[in-house]
């Protein structure tokens, strides 16, 4: 419903302000004409005006007003349907960020946030919580938004991720794309979990590679305590023969404490162990992806019988493939 | 999960069968309906978890999961053969840690070796020679003996072997602590040797490295396991070796040895059959776990008992004896050592003395770890950094 009135504002703004810059008239008519559901059509329509306006911007005589219309004014604030305060509180906002290039698509940031259906206290809650947002490109946010969509937030989760971080709109879709690929390929989450990651902890696209380690170093940590003893899988009904240490002691401590307080072991040990367990982790990677290749005896595994035979060779292969 | 450890054991299961039958018995498996709810892997562990966390306490978590991680191999040096494999091997970046031991580290942890002798308790006759450092540093062990490892934390592993032209093999690949039994073991120039549990030969090979021995008995209990032992011996001594002044293989019960053979070895190596931990934790297949195999696992105290006799028995007057295990539990270690000595002497009037080990254990601290305060005997307890063993070791002497 949001989105409507949201939709319904910016075209009303759209209107005003384009029939007192002197758009061209083709481009309104365009935007009025095409009848488009809610909000994802008017992002269209705002992505098409867009480098019209710039253009615009760049004009050096703009006879009708001596602010362009991508600068911020009350007036244009109070046509999008901010109260007098939040107008106020608005251009103070602005006027903040405003340092160098910032605040020059302070207007279409607007716009594109509206039109996500965001309503307008909300959209100033937001950029005082992260003003760099109006420094980015309005083409930009589409396709970050965009990117976003296709990560599988759908209308909801995605304003209330925006609303509740809007620094995700100022990470490149590259970044964005980087974290996602690494959740899904080192950290084994499926495309449906890797949304609920995104939803519930957005946070994670600014994490930086030190926070992929430490992702992967969660499994390795569980894999640890498993082996010696101190950790165990809860089985279907979720029980457990020992007392599994709190995941917080796990995930939310310094290895140090880590080694001291939970696992009990030596700093060398652990060492080895990363090492040992990525090591397995490659061979089995490696030995699945040999097994679907070919299902049949391939000459190798001869080759390895006779081996066997033959008394000592044959146990690093033996181990290398059967160690839990 | 879950689903990925039962997916990865599947996998574990399908790539054994294959590998371990002869082709021409390869059939496909059946594991829908047959495979067990719980596999014999998972039972040892249940078992080690139930024991021996009792047994060695603290040390048993570091001890577990050195025991589920990749097992460490040395590479024992094959004399026989033409090949100079040690300085290949050394440029990858191993060592021989029998040869150059820490002479120049030793001092450094002097203070603490001598306080861990002070507490230990003094229950049984164990021989103590007073520990000092002249005492310690002409332990004098055969210097033929060459067994390289990649230093500790190192996880590279070995490659197999190369044959050189005469087909022999350059070294043979075994867990490192298994050379300590057949070191301690102490064998001089010109002495009868016996292993009564030989097979797959690592240890026997081991002590014909020496090339002092004058003779030496190869025994191990089925045909399938001389067979295999004897394909090892084939595969890493030169023709002229197999000769019966030399060498004999035979498939006798050990246990009746005493029958057969008494008062005739100077040595005696008794590496007896038990649980094979860090096996039995890795492989389903013939696991001694097994349920059917129960019967079996509770009878293996006894049969170590009736080995070690029979051992001690076929050794002469003065003769050294060396028991020895892969497991950590202190009913087939300790306990067995205890009544055999008990009952040699009650049955056969043959008393033994414990001989220590500590100056074996001092000088090779620094390649394994070894289980503090044993009252009896040495042991390799694996530890993730240097994942040898386990072994337990003890060793006696014939005085009657």
């Amino acid at each position: 419903m949001g989105t409507t009135v949201a939709a319904r504002q910016v075209f009303r703004w759209t209107v005003r302000a384009s029939s007192s810059s002197l758009l061209s008239p083709p481009l309104t008519s365009r935007c009025l004409l095409q009848p488009r559901p809610a909000s994802c059509g008017l992002f269209c329509s705002t992505s098409s005006r867009s480098p019209m306006q710039s253009s615009q911007h760049n004009h050096p005589v703009s006879p009708v007003s001596e602010t362009p219309v991508t600068e911020l004014s009350p007036q244009s604030l109070a046509d999008m349907g901010f109260t007098g305060t939040q107008a106020e509180q608005m251009l103070e906002t602005a006027s903040k960020a405003r340092g160098g290039r910032a605040a020059r698509h302070a207007l279409s940031t607007l716009t594109a946030l509206l039109a996500l259906g965001l309503n307008p206290s909300s959209v100033l809650k937001l950029l005082q919580k992260c003003p760099e947002v109006c420094s980015v490109k309005e083409s930009q946010l589409q396709q970050r938004v965009g990117n976003l969509r296709k990560l599988g937030l759908v209308e909801g989760s995605l304003q209330r991720v925006v609303a509740h971080y809007p620094q995700i709109l100022t990470v490149p879709v590259k970044t964005v794309k980087h974290v996602v690929v690494l959740l899904r390929e080192k950290c084994l989450f499926t495309a449906p979990q890797v949304t609920d990651i995104l939803r519930e902890s957005p946070a994670i696209v600014l994490g930086d590679l030190a926070q992929v380690e430490f992702l992967f170093q969660v499994r390795c940590r569980h894999c640890f305590l498993e082996r010696r003893g101190l950790y165990q899988t809860p089985d279907k009904k979720g029980q457990t023969i020992i007392i599994n240490p709190k995941l917080d002691s796990i995930l939310n401590v310094d290895q140090m404490t880590f080694l001291t307080a939970v696992a009990k072991a030596s700093v060398e040990e652990y060492d080895v162990f990363q090492r040992l367990v990525a090591k397995e982790w490659l061979e089995e990677e490696k030995e699945q992806g040999s097994i679907n290749v070919d299902g049949t005896y391939s000459e190798e595994e001869e080759e390895e019988d006779e081996e066997e035979e033959t008394g000592g060779r044959s146990g690093y292969i033996k181990t290398r493939k059967r160690t839990i | 999960m879950a689903l990925l450890m039962d997916t990865r054991l599947l996998l574990r299961k399908v790539k054994d069968l294959r590998s371990l039958t002869p082709r021409r018995h390869r059939v496909k498996e059946k594991w829908a309906t047959t495979r067990a709810k719980c596999p014999a892997s998972s039972l040892a562990l249940q078992y080690f978890d139930a024991n021996y966390s009792a047994h060695l306490g603290e040390l048993w978590p570091s001890v577990r999961v050195a025991l589920l991680s990749e097992r460490k191999y040395g590479a024992l040096l094959n004399n026989f053969s033409h090949e100079d494999v040690l300085a290949d091997l050394q440029a990858r970046g191993c060592r021989d840690f029998i040869n150059d031991t820490d002479t120049e580290a030793q001092p450094c942890s002097e203070e603490k070796s001598e306080t861990c002798l002070e507490e230990e308790s003094n229950n049984l006759p164990v021989k103590k020679p007073d520990i000092d450092d002249q005492l310690l540093s002409p332990l004098k062990l055969s210097p033929n003996i060459k067994c390289v490892v990649f230093p500790r934390g190192d996880l590279t592993r070995f490659k197999p072997a190369r044959p050189d032209m005469e087909r022999l093999l350059g070294y043979y690949l075994m867990d490192a602590a298994s050379v300590l039994p057949c070191l301690a073991l102490d064998v001089q120039e010109g002495h009868n040797v016996l292993d009564l549990c030989a097979a797959p030969g690592g240890k026997a090979l081991t002590l014909l490295q020496t090339q002092a021995i004058r003779f030496l008995c190869v025994n191990d209990s089925t045909a399938s396991r001389t067979t295999r032992l004897r394909k090892v011996l084939h595969s890493y001594l030169p023709k002229h070796f197999f000769t019966e002044k030399n060498l004999r293989i035979t498939t006798f019960d050990g246990t009746k040895w005493g029958e057969i053979e008494r008062n005739t070895f100077d040595r005696v190596l008794v590496d007896v059959p038990c649980t094979t931990d860090r096996h039995s934790l890795i492989e389903d297949d013939n696991n001694i776990f097994n349920k059917i195999r129960t019967g079996e696992r509770r009878k293996l105290p006894q049969l170590q008992l009736e080995l070690l006799l029979a051992g001690i028995q076929a050794a002469c007057l003065g003769g050294e004896i060396m028991y020895s295990t892969c497991t950590l539990s202190p009913i087939q270690n300790l306990s067995v050592v205890e009544q055999a000595v008990h009952l040699a002497r009650e049955n056969h009037g043959i008393s033994v003395e414990v001989v220590d080990l500590r100056p074996l254990t001092h000088m090779f601290r620094k390649t394994f770890h070894f289980a503090p305060d044993l009252h009896l005997g040495e042991m390799v307890i694996p530890h993730l950094a240097a994942n040898f063993g386990p072994i337990y070791m003890c060793k006696l002497r014939r005085l009657t």
